[in-house]
């Protein structure tokens, strides 16, 4: 592995760590009807199972998923999750996103419906969506966090594109998407209950990157293992 | 040509003006402009501030009193300031200012608004693209190109050069010495735009935009930037950066913390 992967994976080894210490740390009764989805959630990430709960079901996709729902359920497994569904197209919905920007609620709507199925944003064909989510919590949300304070923006629109961002970061190698997750990691209050219709979205948001986490780490193990056999291949052939 | 350089600040431009006029092939003047519509008055309380206790004051009250300074009191965007610029006819602008340019102040300029950026375009657009570059192990540089009302989407770019930054010892040090270079920037901009010489490049918009960056991989960009830090002998150092041409620091390095750069970060 070279020294800069090296350097990437411990960063991420220990905001894994701080990560779950936070989600263990969180009190399930805070969190009103996520509570029990907490507990299970903490469970998953319990220092007996560090990296998440191997064995709990893939959730089922079908054509009437919740999407926040799917998200709890998402966070809730390490095993993969098929993103095969093909959405309606993807111009006219950015268009109509673009359009509702000063309308938080009909923006968490749009998200919701389109991506009930939430491993859908990583499609190809979402691209531009994806780029357009990114850039608003990055730029907007993230400057009026800053300028006012966390409630200047409407969490559950937050969080959910937090959420979308977090299932991406699953799937690709993009690390701006998995630095948008660090970021807000470090901007949001430690103890934040959102005054939000689903406050599980918070919770998930965490699962949901610690996972995100969890798949760089390894993946990054994955390029130092086929680096070495490489370079012992190498060896071998020189001498 | 009719060049202006656009500041939020007098001294702030003091260092693209001393650097063409080395160049001596230019008619330059300085606008100086509001950061904001709503910045107007803490603005001239902040120039006279700085007037009075920067190094450079008496260079700054010297271009003054030969009539280079223009000052505007509204906003770049505003109907009198588009006004003021069009009747100086200008040719080209640089980019000096923390201010978001619209179509119609662009278009007050013959040939565009020049913007200096430390990243090597099409590649890395957007903020904290040095930080990115060191973090993805691509080279670091500086790409100046004719703004659009986009960000970093210009499709001229005029130069897009790598810059090494390996002999600095944090990412702070290496921002600020990308950013004492933009007046060196602007001068081989403009030389190659006066010329024959030029080829344009296209920004095709192939790259990412990048974002500000967390604490997290800002932390492990400057640790990865000290792994090619020239360190005492006998240390070892890291896999090496392809970071070539190395330019010549700024013979007027920006004071530190001085006004906004017009290296676009």
């Amino acid at each position: 592995m070279s020294a800069r992967e090296d350097a990437i994976r411990d960063a991420l080894k220990r905001r894994l760590s701080d990560v779950r210490n936070r989600l263990a740390g969180l009190t399930p009764e805070a969190f009103g009807d996520a509570a029990d989805y907490l507990k299970r959630l903490q469970q998953s990430f319990s220092s007996e199972n560090p990296s998440g709960n191997d064995s709990a079901p893939v959730p089922a996709r079908n054509g009437g998923n919740d999407c926040v729902a799917a998200l709890c359920a998402i966070s809730l497994t390490s095993a993969p999750i098929d993103s095969t569904i093909q959405s309606a197209d993807a111009e006219q919905f950015l268009e109509s996103l673009k359009q509702c920007r000063n309308d938080s609620e009909k923006r968490f709507r749009l998200l919701a419906e389109r991506f009930s199925w939430p491993p859908t944003f990583s499609l190809s064909s979402e691209a531009e969506i994806r780029e357009h989510v990114l850039m608003r919590t990055m730029v907007h949300d993230r400057a009026r966090i800053e300028e006012r304070s966390i409630a200047g923006v409407d969490a559950d629109d937050l969080l959910l594109k937090l959420n979308l961002v977090a299932v991406h970061s699953l799937e690709t190698d993009d690390l701006r998407f998995l630095d948008a997750l660090n970021y807000y990691y470090e901007l949001l209050p430690t103890d934040w209950v959102p005054r939000a219709r689903h406050v599980s979205l918070v919770v998930s948001f965490l699962g949901l990157y610690a996972r995100a986490l969890h798949v760089r780490i390894l993946r990054n193990q994955t390029i130092a293992h086929c680096d070495t056999r490489e370079h012992s291949a190498r060896s071998a052939a020189d001498i | 040509m009719r060049i202006a350089i656009l500041a939020n600040t007098l001294p702030g431009a003091l260092p693209i003006y001393e650097e063409l006029q080395r160049a001596d092939a230019h008619d330059l003047v300085v606008i100086i402009c509001p950061v904001s519509s709503r910045t107007g008055a803490r603005d001239w309380a902040k120039h006279t501030a700085r007037l009075l206790l920067k190094s450079r004051q008496f260079k700054s009250l010297a271009l003054l009193s030969k009539g280079k300074v223009k000052i505007l009191r509204h906003a770049l965007d505003h109907p009198r300031s588009l006004e003021r610029l069009a009747k100086l006819k200008l040719d080209v602008g640089l980019h000096k200012t923390g201010n978001i340019y619209r179509q119609a102040t662009i278009e007050r300029f013959r040939l565009g608004i020049l913007n200096a950026h430390i990243g090597l375009l099409p590649g890395y657009r957007g903020r904290s693209v040095m930080e990115w570059s060191v973090l993805q192990g691509d080279p670091v540089g500086i790409s100046v190109f004719f703004i659009d009302s986009g960000i970093d989407t210009g499709e001229r770019i005029i130069l897009s050069e790598q810059v090494d930054i390996s002999h600095c010892a944090s990412l702070i040090e290496a921002k600020q010495y990308l950013f004492s270079l933009d007046a060196l920037f602007y001068r081989r901009a403009l030389a190659l735009l006066s010329s024959n010489e030029l080829n344009w490049k296209r920004n095709d918009l192939s790259g990412r935009r990048y974002y500000v960056m967390s604490k997290l991989f800002n932390q492990t960009a400057e640790k990865i930037l000290l792994l090619h830090h020239p360190l005492p002998s006998g240390e070892g150092r890291g896999e090496g950066l392809s970071y070539s041409g190395r330019i010549d620091p700024h013979p007027n390095p920006l004071p530190k913390g001085e006004g906004t750069s017009g290296i676009d970060n």
